[in-house]
């Protein structure tokens, strides 16, 4: 007897005949292979998923021109032969004690590979399948909101962190670097947070016709309202889109009257806002974060929306259990109670 | 893509004397009409946050791959490349998707540091890759993905040491099954 899989012993007879109750398999396409089969040695993993050919995503962002390669790996060598012939960072990096400037770290990301990872973790996070139906951008322009609290506190927001209700209840700052005489919308919208239909979303506040990154003089379509993910159901994704347009646009069919507290006008599209402007501009930026229920979603309920606060409970998947066979080989006697509808238990009863 | 149907129940009582007290009629029925449709809600929610499971610990992780190293059991999971060049960190998750990334290929960090590889360059690259983490909202992650008389050595156990300071926990929760 080796080792016992579900309760069942198994006789050291091999694997013929052994039912394998393994979960439906998602990708029948995976193919598994071993580390040393590939040749990459014991302790190396192979890929874990064999890769789908993937459809090619269409790009909707805004075009970036690259500078003359050439001249910046120059000037990229330049700097880091200085660094090499620098007596004090070789000391430090001997001795261990370097520390690199993140401030420094994190601007320079910004303008060169944030962007790229900004757009995978949206991607990881269903931003761009539920709001744009699978197409894709890359956030050139850096966008940078900040929740101010009462002592003086700044919660930002950047891609994927956790705000709680109770720190965005007030709109928030917003900036980003902007040339003058461009125009900006920005737009807030809860993806998840539908109450009715699942596949729409609430549109918590929409600026149009921003003139630069000044956010005030912008025309307010829809005033903020404070994010309310109902109790026990979750995390929900509350998304800036920062779109770059190319002219003054009328968005008259798309303002809310102030104020808009009913959930039927908030209930919103991004893709069908994106199609109907979609030649008139495009998303430049990207940042959102993911919240929770809180105390001050309540209030939110009472006292903003006028209406009782609904609550929810997790309900589990049902176990899954392969089809039903006439004469099921090494199974115990409640292989029935798997597939019966009502429950009675053939054991543990005397 | 994860799904989860939720049953509701009402549990606040609707608030008491807090409508808009006007005075005209019209005002009245406008309040109404928006605010009245507001209370109603299907029965069952449906949450499209694929982040939602795995942060409420309540999602599946991948508990088979007993007979091999390393194994799948997690949501998201850290791993660290020495190459002879380069040092490199990557947070995936079960199916191989990179998530967030690291490494001292990128101009923005290789160009603070002497030496792309060594005990420094792994220090300072937990440091940033902690900050990246905690922006992302990856607060737990799996650091198990590395051979034991490996994570003896001293960069990694510097690199360890930052990503710990930085604010990353480095065990996951366990699942909730009930």
């Amino acid at each position: 007897a080796t080792e016992s899989r579900q309760g069942v012993l198994v006789r050291g007879r091999g694997w013929k005949g052994m039912v394998f109750n393994t979960p439906p398999n998602p990708n029948p396409s995976v193919i598994l292979i071993s580390g040393s089969l590939c040749g990459l040695g014991p302790h190396v993993s192979p890929p874990l998923f064999s890769p789908l050919p993937e459809e090619p995503q269409t790009d909707i962002g805004l075009p970036h021109e690259r500078l003359s390669r050439a001249k910046e790996l120059k000037e990229r060598k330049r700097i880091l032969r200085e660094n090499r012939q620098n007596a004090e960072m070789e000391r430090a990096a001997r001795l261990r004690t370097v520390l690199i400037p993140l401030e420094d770290v994190r601007a320079e990301w910004e303008r060169t590979s944030g962007p790229f990872h900004k757009q995978r973790v949206a991607k990881h996070c269903g931003v761009f399948r539920d709001l744009f139906g699978g197409a894709t951008f890359t956030p050139w322009v850096a966008l940078r909101v900040q929740y101010s609290q009462e002592d003086e506190h700044l919660v930002p927001v950047y891609y994927g962190n956790m705000v709680t209700p109770s720190e965005a209840s007030s709109a928030p700052a917003v900036s980003y670097e902007a040339d003058k005489g461009s125009l900006w919308t920005l737009l807030l919208t809860n993806p998840d947070g539908h109450l009715r239909d699942a596949d729409s979303e609430y549109l918590h506040w929409l600026v149009t016709n921003i003139p630069g990154s000044d956010i005030k003089a912008g025309k307010e379509m829809c005033h903020y309202l404070p994010p309310f993910p109902a109790m026990g159901t979750g995390y929900h994704r509350f998304i800036f889109l920062l779109f770059k347009q190319h002219g003054p646009i009328n968005f008259s069919q798309d303002a809310r009257p102030t104020p808009c507290y009913s959930l039927k006008m908030r209930t919103f599209s991004t893709f069908d806002f994106y199609r109907k402007h979609k030649d008139a501009m495009t998303p430049a930026g990207l940042a959102f974060f993911q919240c929770q229920w809180d105390s001050s979603v309540t209030s939110t309920f009472h006292q903003l929306l006028n209406m009782r606060e609904p609550v929810f409970e997790f309900v589990r998947p049902p176990t899954y259990h392969p089809p039903q066979v006439k004469f099921p080989r090494h199974q115990p006697l409640r292989y029935l109670d798997r597939y019966r509808d009502t429950q009675e238990p053939t054991y543990g009863i005397y | 893509m994860c799904f989860f149907n939720l049953w509701w129940i009402f549990v606040c009582s609707p608030p008491q004397g807090l409508r808009f007290a006007s005075t005209t009629a019209g005002l009245k029925t406008e309040t109404e009409v928006d605010t009245s449709e507001n209370e109603v809600v299907a029965p069952n929610f449906t949450n499209r946050n694929p982040r939602n499971l795995e942060q409420m610990a309540l999602a599946r992780k991948e508990r088979g791959w007993k007979t091999t190293w390393p194994k799948r059991e997690f949501w998201h999971r850290l791993r660290l490349e020495r190459t002879q060049h380069y040092v490199e960190a990557f947070v995936e998750r079960s199916n191989g998707d990179v998530v967030v990334s690291a490494s001292t290929r990128e101009w923005a960090i290789k160009r603070h540091l002497y030496s792309p590889k060594g005990v420094a360059a792994c220090k300072n690259l937990g440091r940033v890759m902690a900050q990246r983490c905690l922006e992302a909202g990856i607060n737990f992650v799996n650091f198990k993905a590395i051979i034991p008389w490996e994570h003896r050595c001293d960069s990694i156990q510097e690199f360890e040491k930052a990503m710990e300071e930085g604010g990353v926990v480095l065990h996951e929760p366990r699942r909730i099954y009930r």
